[in-house]
């Protein structure tokens, strides 16, 4: 289990560049060979090949979305493209970038382009903070927990910029909308976190995965777990709180005005949101790519397990977003403002205090006992 | 955000049709609106003077294009009071049927589309999958799922096909079980109460001082229901209930037209026994030759020679699914109607607009129009 996605990557081409250092002369050969250099091409193989399993992952997602939506809905949902419809979202893809990239002349041309870019830029981000296993992770950041909710609120910005910028009436209340969504939900959503966070005496996102080796959170943590869930909602946009592209009012809200790829850009950041929020509840609450004891050792101690067993965990915490999407009618603005504080940000309090009382406690008849903090 | 005026439409998810609902809005609140309707006019009460009367059916199909049988019967009820031409009982209760059923289809249509407008995506789907089973029904017995063509001056085009009943009958069965099914993911979600719960109120006052009629004034606690008030065919010789609510609200009318399917099954296994143990002509004897069927030749005589044949004016109304329509036929002698003249009530509805939406938030309106049940192909003509 030592050997981690860096270290491959760092391998490859270390080898890479021995083996063309060893054709090339002597000055030009020790030059190709620097430690130095080899580490940054490690880097860089190591983000390619972390952007594209997670960009390929994302589209199995939509599709995954689309095919249960589907039986949610009693149809097939795509079924024609590839088997069972896989190809699909390609052929989507495809379409999107063929078509023209389309400015009103209004809009103003920095905000426009910059929206969406900076929107989709600090979604894929978000997968470099968080580790999938042991293996598959960019090392131990100390706060990366903290990290990562900053990078992941960062997205009504952008998506006011560009609803502002597009010059658009929908739009612009589209924008608004996400602006006070934001305010009711991310203090509950860390609230929430700050319960994890007590438990666990880290912002580690490895160390709270370690810690949960012996007893996963959402037992204990059950409220903030809850809340956690709620808030993710309304921080991805989907149903019953996606009021910001609310289509039947406002149209598409603030990306009522792109079209083509600025607005493949918009959809894919929203479902790489979307697999991100998954993940963070995998982590936070599910044990991440811990497995229970009744596992045989024979399947823990394969390689890819750890990855194999969270993305299992991952999917079946974005199932649950599908059928709530499938079952729940949409809120509205002034209701979710009215859940956000009167409600989300008590229970996450109350959360908090569970969780120090949890602290306290150390041992709980089912769940079984924290492990040492040192407390 | 200061005020500002919106359009939604004329093209919108919102406006479910081409119309234009403009509003003035603060932030989030309606402070005014103005409804503009007239994008989908066609003329169909001018062309009608210019076709012969049973040509005019197919205009009928295409003024609601969710409840074609409906416009064909009030259309055709018109006509034959027009003419002086009385159809055979069971042309009249296959009519009633028809009638019925479009009633079901098309409330099953609006709540598709209503349920979508609150972001519900399941709901949608499983309407137009039972919607189609009742359009399943009207092509085995007219051939067209839409546009039916199916009622003539006179009776009605063909006789109901072999085993219709039973089919019908499953249909029926199936659809009271969906119905609990729509009340489960409606009513039974907290959500959606709280979306449509005091939303979008038109006292029973207001619905007729502005003649409001249909689900949204049955939903204001008066019990007016021309099939029980003045009633046509043979909704006389049937017995139902007129569905009703007290809330005058968004749910009152969501209750009122479930509660309109469940009575429309209970009629329509009234109509289907009777049809099974009546059998008859659909078509009324000695009909004039020029009423003959509009596309087969008509004969020479039929256009150049003057006919002797009855003037006569004929006014008829229905409680059609959107509310109450009404028809006004002058017949001059010619083989033309002299003048046809309807009244739509989705236009009435609509026209009221400002009183159900004023005070209420942006994401109010899909709700509170979804409730009102637009169908602008008709409303417009």
């Amino acid at each position: 289990m030592t050997v981690s996605l860096y270290s491959v990557a760092h391998d490859l081409v270390a080898l890479v560049l021995t083996a063309i250092g060893s054709v090339l002369p002597a000055p030009l050969s020790r030059w190709i060979t620097n430690a130095g250099l080899i580490t940054a091409l490690g880097v860089i193989v190591f983000a390619a090949i972390l952007l594209i399993a997670s960009m390929l992952n994302t589209i199995v997602l939509i599709w995954f979305e689309r095919k249960l939506l589907g039986r949610f809905m009693d149809r097939r949902g795509a079924m024609h493209v590839g088997f069972a419809g896989l190809l699909q979202n390609f052929a989507d893809g495809l379409k999107l970038m063929r078509k023209n990239t389309f400015r009103p002349e209004e809009a103003d041309g920095l905000g426009f382009y910059l929206g969406p870019t900076a929107y989709m830029v600090t979604s894929l981000i978000l997968f470099g903070i968080l580790p999938v296993s042991t293996g598959w992770n960019s090392g131990v950041l100390p706060l990366s927990l903290l990290l990562a909710l900053v990078v992941f609120s960062f997205a009504p910005l952008f998506i006011f910029i560009s609803a502002w910028s597009s010059n658009n009436k929908y739009s612009l209340m589209g924008g608004m909308r996400s602006a006070a969504q934001m305010i009711a939900y991310e203090v509950p959503l860390l609230l929430s976190v700050v319960a994890v966070v007590v438990v666990s005496g880290s912002f580690d996102l490895n160390t709270i995965v370690a810690q949960q080796q012996n007893y996963w959170y959402w037992g204990p943590l059950f409220l903030a777990l809850i809340v956690f869930v709620a808030a993710m909602l309304a921080e991805m946009e989907r149903i019953p709180f996606d009021l910001p592209e609310a289509e039947a009012e406002l149209v598409e809200g603030w990306n009522t005005e792109y079209g083509g790829m600025l607005f493949a850009f918009f959809m894919l950041s929203d479902y790489v949101r979307a697999l991100v929020g998954s993940f963070l509840v995998v982590l936070l609450f599910l044990g991440g790519w811990t497995m229970p004891g009744w596992v045989p050792s024979a399947a823990t101690s394969f390689p890819l397990a750890g990855i194999v067993w969270f993305m299992v965990k991952v999917y079946i915490v974005f199932a649950v977003f599908v059928w709530i999407r499938a079952a729940l009618p949409r809120v509205r603005t002034d209701q979710l403002l009215r859940v956000g504080w009167n409600r989300m940000i008590p229970l996450a309090l109350l959360s908090v205090v569970l969780a120090a009382g949890v602290v306290m406690v150390k041992c709980l008849p089912v769940f079984g006992c924290l492990p040492n903090l040192g407390i | 955000m200061s005020e500002m005026w919106i359009n939604m439409g004329p093209q919108h998810p919102m406006t479910h049709g081409l119309w234009n609902l403009r509003v003035r809005i603060d932030g989030e609140l309606i402070l005014d609106v103005d409804p503009e309707m007239g994008y989908l006019h066609r003329g169909i009460e001018k062309i009608s003077e210019d076709r012969h009367y049973n040509e005019v059916v197919t205009l009928m199909d295409r003024t609601c294009y969710v409840a074609g049988m409906a416009w064909e019967h009030l259309y055709i009820l018109g006509a034959e009071k027009a003419l002086h031409i009385t159809p055979p009982e069971r042309a009249e209760y296959i009519r009633t049927m028809s009638e019925e059923f479009q009633r079901i289809a098309s409330h099953i249509m609006w709540y598709a589309a209503f349920v979508q407008d609150l972001g519900l995506m399941s709901p949608f789907l499983y309407g137009m999958r039972d919607r189609d089973l009742l359009l399943d029904l009207f092509q085995s017995y007219t051939g067209a799922r839409m546009t039916y063509e199916y009622m003539r001056v006179g009776g009605v085009r063909n006789d109901l096909p072999h085993g219709f009943s039973d089919r019908a009958r499953k249909v029926l069965d199936w659809l009271m079980e969906r119905f609990k099914e729509y009340d489960q993911l409606c009513m039974g979600s907290d959500i959606f109460r709280r979306r449509c719960d005091g939303l979008g109120v038109l006292s029973a006052q207001d619905c007729i001082d502005f003649g409001v009629t249909g689900p949204m004034l049955r939903s204001a606690g008066v019990a007016r229901d021309l099939r029980k008030d003045r009633p046509y065919s043979v909704y006389g010789r049937v017995d139902f209930d007129v569905a009703r609510a007290t809330t005058a609200d968004v749910t009152g009318r969501y209750l009122v037209r479930m509660e309109e399917m469940r009575q429309s099954v209970r009629i329509l296994r009234q109509v289907l026994d009777w049809l099974d143990r009546n059998p008859g002509p659909v078509m009324a004897e000695n009909l004039p030759r020029w009423l003959g069927a509009p596309y087969a030749p008509i004969g020479r005589e039929g256009y150049l020679l003057k006919r002797e044949y009855p003037k006569g004016v004929g006014f008829a109304a229905i409680e059609e699914p959107h509310g109450e329509a009404a028809v006004y036929v002058v017949n001059e002698g010619g083989e033309h109607p002299y003048r046809v003249k309807f009244r739509s009530p989705v236009y009435v509805n609509l026209s009221a607009a400002r009183k159900y939406l004023v005070g209420y938030h942006v994401a109010d309106i899909p709700p509170i129009m979804g409730s009102v049940d637009v169908c602008v192909g008709e409303s417009d003509r």
